[in-house]
């Protein structure tokens, strides 16, 4: 996959999380395809193309959210760091990692989106609903994750 | 070259997250704010084709089933009873009030305020800030703080306007807060945004009961939004001896996954 394509592919998924997501709402989450894009792309191309995609997917979030800019770029950075360090240190080939790497980095992009909120002092939500949001959210990822990854992989596999 | 590739960018990764912070802090100084307004509407012209594309979609998906036409007319039903709904409760509201009844089918009559009509093209990127996005903006009249509603009563407030585009952040984010009065006991409270149904926080009156089934209008107080705009309906009321205020759940009357036009009403100034 090009540069052009991976990014092609990524404000794909940055139009499709705030315009298609949101009917697939479940307990107040919605799935966050940039963020399984981002692990995805950490999982099969290696830690520094995930971070540079987490960086342009976040910003493409930021242009999308009320807020400053840079703060869901943040919050993929620090997923997309995340999962790194673990396909790093397991078979990556078990895909039973990548779902609970997902849910782990659902858990921490929530975490730095919230932290981000309260260092820059804008609003945010009770730290009960905040909780129940991030949860549903991590489930939701870990689900979407596995086929995405197969995808991954086959397109990985195809050029060679 | 597999061991450089394998490598750990702790370093871009650090850099990376620097110009993140740097660039948040900046873009959220009062001066940069038309700067990221402009940059907030790029994305807009995707977003709306986005959003047409998955109109057509929808259609296609309903043409399969051979019932498009079913699904037109149960559309234009769901808005009629929206505005019917809306209405009952506005007529029940004047009624109490003792004001004159207004006229519910022409909507820029009902709010009594002068309305922009704006179509919603996108919705916020997770759950923690439950915002739409309109394809109206400064160049339309509208700014920041402006209300929102909808055929069937309040959407919300617009928080960011660029000059093609805008941020509403609807009564459904978790961070939303309204004051209103339930319409048959004349109860006050506080209405609470939340990931399903709203919350209120009913203040109680001596001789007053709130009951299941009662509409919830603005209440005006505090000057955020103008009084008597539909907000919802007590599903169920929760008293607890030891508080001094009853909380009752909400049906909010809009469904923000549902809503694809909405308006702004230009003329009611918060205060």
């Amino acid at each position: 996959m090009t540069r052009v394509a991976a990014g092609l592919v990524i404000l794909l998924a940055a139009l499709m999380q705030v315009t298609w997501a949101p009917q697939l709402t479940v307990l107040g989450a919605f799935p966050n395809l940039v963020l399984v894009l981002v692990v995805v792309i950490t999982w099969t191309r290696g830690q520094r193309a995930g971070l540079v995609s987490a960086c342009g997917g976040g910003l493409l979030l930021d242009l999308t959210a009320p807020g400053p800019l840079g703060a869901h770029a943040l919050a993929l950075l620090a997923a997309a760091y995340l999962v790194g360090f673990w396909v790093r240190n397991v078979d990556p080939a078990q895909l039973v990692h990548a779902v609970i790497a997902t849910a782990a980095c659902t858990a921490v992009y929530s975490l730095v989106l919230i932290g981000a909120d309260n260092l820059l002092d804008l609003p945010m939500p009770p730290l009960d609903v905040a909780a129940q949001l991030a949860v549903t959210a991590a489930a939701y990822n870990a689900i979407l994750v596995v086929p995405a990854l197969l995808l991954g992989r086959r397109r990985r596999v195809r050029p060679a | 070259m597999e061991r450089r590739t394998q490598s750990r960018p702790t370093g871009l990764f650090l850099f990376l997250c620097a110009a993140m912070l740097v660039l948040a802090m900046v873009s959220e100084q009062p001066w940069a704010a038309g700067a990221r307004g402009y940059a907030k509407g790029l994305l807009a012209p995707l977003e709306t084709a986005m959003t047409a594309a998955s109109g057509r979609l929808g259609a296609i998906t309903a043409g399969f089933g051979d019932n498009a036409a079913l699904r037109a007319r149960n559309q234009k039903l769901v808005d009629e009873n929206a505005a019917l709904r809306r209405q009952i409760a506005e007529l029940q509201a004047a009624g109490q009030d003792n004001t004159a009844l207004r006229q519910a089918l022409d909507l820029q009559q009902a709010y009594g305020h002068a309305t922009v009509a704006a179509g919603v093209i996108g919705r916020g990127p997770d759950g923690f800030s439950l915002t739409l996005e309109i394809d109206r903006g400064t160049a339309d009249g509208v700014r920041p703080g402006m209300v929102v509603a909808s055929g069937a009563g309040l959407v919300g407030r617009v928080r960011e306007a660029g000059p093609h585009s805008a941020i509403v952040q609807t009564l459904a984010d978790p961070q939303s807060r309204v004051s209103g009065y339930l319409v048959a006991s004349g109860l006050e409270g506080t209405i609470f945004g939340g990931p399903g149904d709203l919350e209120m926080q009913i203040n109680p009156r001596f001789g007053a009961t709130p009951a299941v089934g009662e509409w919830v209008l603005t209440s005006g107080v505090g000057g955020g939004y103008p009084r008597g705009l539909v907000i919802a309906q007590v599903a169920s009321i929760s008293r607890d001896d030891a508080a001094t205020a009853d909380g009752a759940r909400l049906a909010w009357v809009n469904d923000p996954a549902a809503l694809t036009v909405v308006l702004v009403i230009t003329d009611f100034t918060a205060s």
